[in-house]
């Protein structure tokens, strides 16, 4: 009985619904109790987490041979997600002190939705019954809900546009959690495990999957994150889609696919590898040509859940664990990202990539944070991103040559789809990066500012926890990754990467250049002179030139273009699509409902007709 | 203690920076003698390559006041040093015949550092051109990464599944026919990386004027250049290693193998006019996509049917 679980769970969701209510008036209280809180409960997750395995049950409900229990249980998996999840809600709890300033009108209920937030997700990740973990996902999107809603205009319609879609597969979480019920008679996470064989498993595990990766963000679900990408707070989407969401998602992911079901079915793994593959490469094509940078990154933020998805699909120990460690390097640098991003938003004013330019200069700090955190998504090495996609690559291949089935024979097109798509991701950074940080500062960006302390601190830290997972990246899989999957360390990985060496050796490199360097500004000086423009003279604007319409070339491609102009307005949105289907339903009850009597005469006598012809048995 | 002492022997003498440059150096004298030689002319010197990076070092470092100095400056160094860390271990393979340091994933991913080294370098000198050149070579780097990654998948399809680079050079891939098309696409895709016509179009000197390195001078312009003459090694090298079976038995089939790879770069250069961007974003994705969609399904039907030259 270890009463430790309930700390994080419920202190922080008694506190956030107390904090929704209290009037905006009381400003300073929000925040200081929320900072109090999150450190608490990061501090009782690395408690939970060293414990090692430890329970709490606590019968609520008994009706008849129903059992409702809040089993609260720290798996190693959970635990660790939890530790990561818990560390993310106070670094962003510290952004937010300045990032939602005191102008700012719901500042009560946005603090107040982040601590939901944190004891949902606490809630979800140590529930070991099904039905407590349907509550704590509910509040989650509720929160989710709520925090898009205080990013101000237009960020009703982002919110609602979540919250049906979220909620929608929240249903299928309904469904499938009652349907496991049915086919294992228990609600107990740990005490259930389905084979895969017949068709009624198979649809519970699908609905569960939907769940899992719409909440995770993967296609073709996905379209909820752009839209709250381009008009929630930066730092709502650095906390919610970039990270919590993405654990919450692949961790419910890997228990359905560990723990809950015997995954054994071939269409089952064709199906997630299809998943995954289409994520990566679809979003990512389409993250290249935005021009808004919180859309881009929300762009990526799907296309990175593919890999995590390819990786479980493999079904290999290392691409599982790939999946799982990309899952972690994913939250670390996506969040980042936002966070610099939501920094440049607030310096500049603007986060259209058009207008930005040449701020490197001007916030060295957040220039440093999100290139490491770009350079780590993009696959470089050595930072973190690079290690667990190579490990996904290899599940790939070990799946492709070990095993036989649909998704292990089409191996080549998921290998083709991720390491292409992380070229691609590559270039849709380059073009941030030059957009917002190189290239030349717009005459009116000439006064912008650094970001003040609590906002460099957590992108700062984030930033170092790329490189960290990356150079020792045999760290977090030892402490982390591999008890929580149990599997064995050493035995996953069969590729070679001395992350560490690697580093040495490029650092030296760096060195022999800086000698070259150092020869070269003994025998002359440096000298500063003004961009060479041919002998003409050009005004800055006329030389600024936006990253933007770098890919033009690919957007305007016979055969792409279609596919872009049709993205473009929607017409694969599969929100906008139920949306026209529903609308054309209304329509017709609406041309039912003409208030003519006769018309209702005649459905009557029909209905009746047909009542008849059932009731007498007539066919 | 030792193996420390020895990394640092190997980055710095041999394999690594001393001899990589040497050799790199030597290299590029090939490539301009057999250049001129085709061309109808005498060619330079032997150490001409040499005389020109010295002489770049004497020279003034001009950084434009516009640029964001620190990414402006550190970008060829971190270039070169990722080609140093490359030719390294791709020697240190080849003569140790263990894995070093990284297999061949990582081999691919550590051969974009230069070109991604180069964007960023340009990217923050501030120049409309650099710009350009900026997004030309982003976008060379997006196209030829589609096929060496399918040249990649037939490669290991090939070699069962290995991914140390000591073992693939053990077999040799090209002798058959998806292993030939892997090769000959892998060939122009070291070709575009080595920014040699007809891929030089991020450097482009008669539309951009140099594009990307067109703000770099002095020792940073030296750099730079000691970072192209060293890929000279690195990449034809990782061609050998993973299609023509490694240097084997003896040192000359080896060099040997190297030279031909040399040689047929110098003679696609020197008898194609430049792309457009549009053009080989075209050239890659599409017809050797498509040639290499052919040859992975060749090898996937060779695998099965236990037919080696397929």
């Amino acid at each position: 009985m270890d009463k430790i679980l309930l700390i994080p769970v419920f202190l922080p969701l008694i506190a956030g619904f107390v904090l929704l209510f209290l009037p905006n008036k009381i400003k300073l209280l929000s925040r200081a109790l929320t900072l109090v809180i999150s450190v608490v409960t990061f501090a009782l997750a690395i408690r939970i987490f060293t414990l090692g395995q430890s329970n709490y049950a606590w019968s609520v409900l008994e009706i008849g041979n129903l059992k409702f229990d809040l089993l609260l249980s720290a798996m190693p998996l959970g635990a660790f997600i939890l530790m990561f999840a818990m560390g993310f809600g106070l670094l962003i709890t510290l952004y937010s002190l300045k990032s939602i300033g005191p102008s700012a009108k719901r500042v009560n209920e946005y603090y107040g939705s982040v601590l939901l937030t944190i004891g949902g997700s606490a809630g979800i990740l140590l529930s070991n019954h099904l039905l407590f973990l349907l509550i704590f996902w509910e509040i989650v999107t509720v929160s989710l809900y709520l925090l898009i809603t205080t990013g101000g205009k237009n960020s009703n319609f982002a919110a609602t546009k979540s919250f049906a879609m979220i909620g929608a597969s929240d249903a299928a979480l309904l469904l499938g959690i009652l349907m496991v019920w049915v086919l294992s008679g228990t609600f107990v996470i740990s005490d259930i495990s389905l084979a895969t064989a017949s068709t009624l498993p198979i649809i519970a595990f699908l609905l569960l999957m939907t769940a899992a990766i719409t909440k995770a963000g993967a296609m073709p679900l996905h379209t909820w994150l752009p839209t709250s990408g381009e008009y929630a707070p930066a730092s709502v989407m650095a906390l919610l889609p970039a990270a919590i969401d993405k654990l919450l998602g692949i961790y419910l992911l890997v228990i359905i696919v560990r723990q809950m079901f015997v995954f054994k079915s071939v269409v089952l793994s064709l199906v997630l590898a299809i998943i995954g593959a289409a994520t990566i490469i679809i979003a990512v094509m389409i993250a290249m040509v935005q021009h808004n940078l919180k859309k881009l990154l929300s762009y990526h933020a799907i296309s990175q859940v593919g890999y995590m998805v390819l990786g479980i699909a493999t079904g290999t120990p290392v691409g599982i664990a790939g999946g799982v460690f990309h899952m972690l390097n994913h939250a670390v640098y996506k969040c980042c990202l936002f966070l610099c991003g939501g920094s440049v938003e607030q310096a500049a004013g603007t986060a259209e990539l058009d207008k930005l330019g040449g701020l490197g200069k001007k916030m060295p700090i957040t220039f440093a944070a999100c290139l490491i955190a770009a350079l780590s998504i993009s696959g470089i090495p050595p930072f973190n991103g690079f290690v667990s996609k190579w490990m996904v690559y290899q599940g790939v291949i070990q799946m492709g040559t070990a095993q036989t089935g649909g998704a292990a024979k089409l191996w080549p097109i998921w290998l083709t789809c991720a390491m292409f798509g992380s070229a691609l991701t590559l270039a849709s950074f380059v073009k941030l990066i030059h957009s917002i940080f190189l290239s030349r500062l717009p005459d009116e960006l000439k006064d912008v500012k650094e970001v003040s302390l609590p906002m460099k601190v957590p992108m700062v830290v984030l930033a170092l926890l790329c490189v960290f997972f990356g150079v020792f990246y045999h760290v977090p899989l030892k402490l982390f990754i591999y008890p929580a999957l149990n599997i064995e360390p050493g035995t996953a990985i069969f590729g070679t990467w001395d992350s560490t060496l690697a580093t040495a050796l490029i650092i030296i490199g760096i060195g022999l250049g800086l000698l070259i360097l150092l020869v070269g500004l003994l025998a002359r000086k440096v000298r500063t002179v003004p961009t060479w423009t041919c002998g003409e003279a050009q005004t800055n604007e006329q030389m600024i030139i936006p990253g933007t319409h770098f890919y033009k070339t690919v957007s305007s491609m016979g055969g792409l273009k279609q596919l872009y102009t049709g993205q473009e307005k929607g017409h694969f949105d599969l929100y906008n699509q139920s949306g026209k289907c529903g609308l054309g339903l209304t329509n017709f009850l609406k041309w039912l409902h003409s208030g003519l009597l006769p018309m209702y005469l005649t459905w009557v006598t029909l209905g009746l007709l047909v009542i008849l012809f059932i009731v007498c048995g007539i066919w | 203690m030792t193996e420390a002492l020895q990394s640092l022997f190997w980055i710095i003498v041999f394999p690594g920076f001393l001899f990589t440059v040497a050799f790199g150096l030597f290299a590029s004298w090939i490539v301009r003698k057999v250049s001129a030689l085709v061309q109808w002319r005498v060619g330079p010197p032997l150490f001409q390559p040499f005389y020109d990076v010295v002489k770049l070092m004497g020279k003034e470092i001009l950084v434009p006041q516009e640029a964001q100095q620190a990414v402006f400056m550190a970008a060829p160094l971190v270039g070169m040093a990722g080609v140093l860390l490359l030719s390294t271990m791709l020697w240190r393979i080849t003569i140790a015949q263990t894995a070093f340091v990284g297999d061949i994933i990582v081999a691919i991913y550590l051969m974009v550092l230069p070109s991604l080294a180069l964007i960023l370098g340009s990217s923050a000198s501030a120049s409309p051109h650099a710009s350009v050149g900026t997004s030309r070579e982003m976008k060379l780097v997006m196209s030829y990464e589609l096929p060496l990654v399918l040249a990649f998948i037939v490669v290991i399809i090939k070699t069962g599944g290995q991914l140390n680079l000591a073992a693939i050079a053990q077999q040799v891939p090209a002798l058959s026919i998806s292993g030939m098309l892997a090769f000959l696409v892998a060939l122009l895709c070291v070709q575009a990386k080595l920014g040699f016509v007809p891929f030089d179009i991020a450097e482009a000197e008669t539309e951009v004027a140099s594009g990307v390195l067109i703000e770099y001078s002095g020792a940073l312009l030296a750099v730079w250049k000691l970072m192209q003459a060293m890929m000279l090694v690195a990449l034809p090298l990782f061609l050998v290693m993973v299609f023509l079976g490694g240097f084997g038995a003896s040192l000359w089939t080896g060099l040997g193998k190297y030279v031909l790879i040399l040689v047929l770069v110098i003679l696609i250069k020197n008898t194609n006019p430049r792309m457009r961007i549009d053009q080989a974003m075209k050239f890659f994705w599409f017809y050797c996509g498509l040639a290499l969609a052919i040859a992975v399904t060749l090898a996937i039907i060779g695998n099965y049917c236990g037919i080696n030259w397929l």
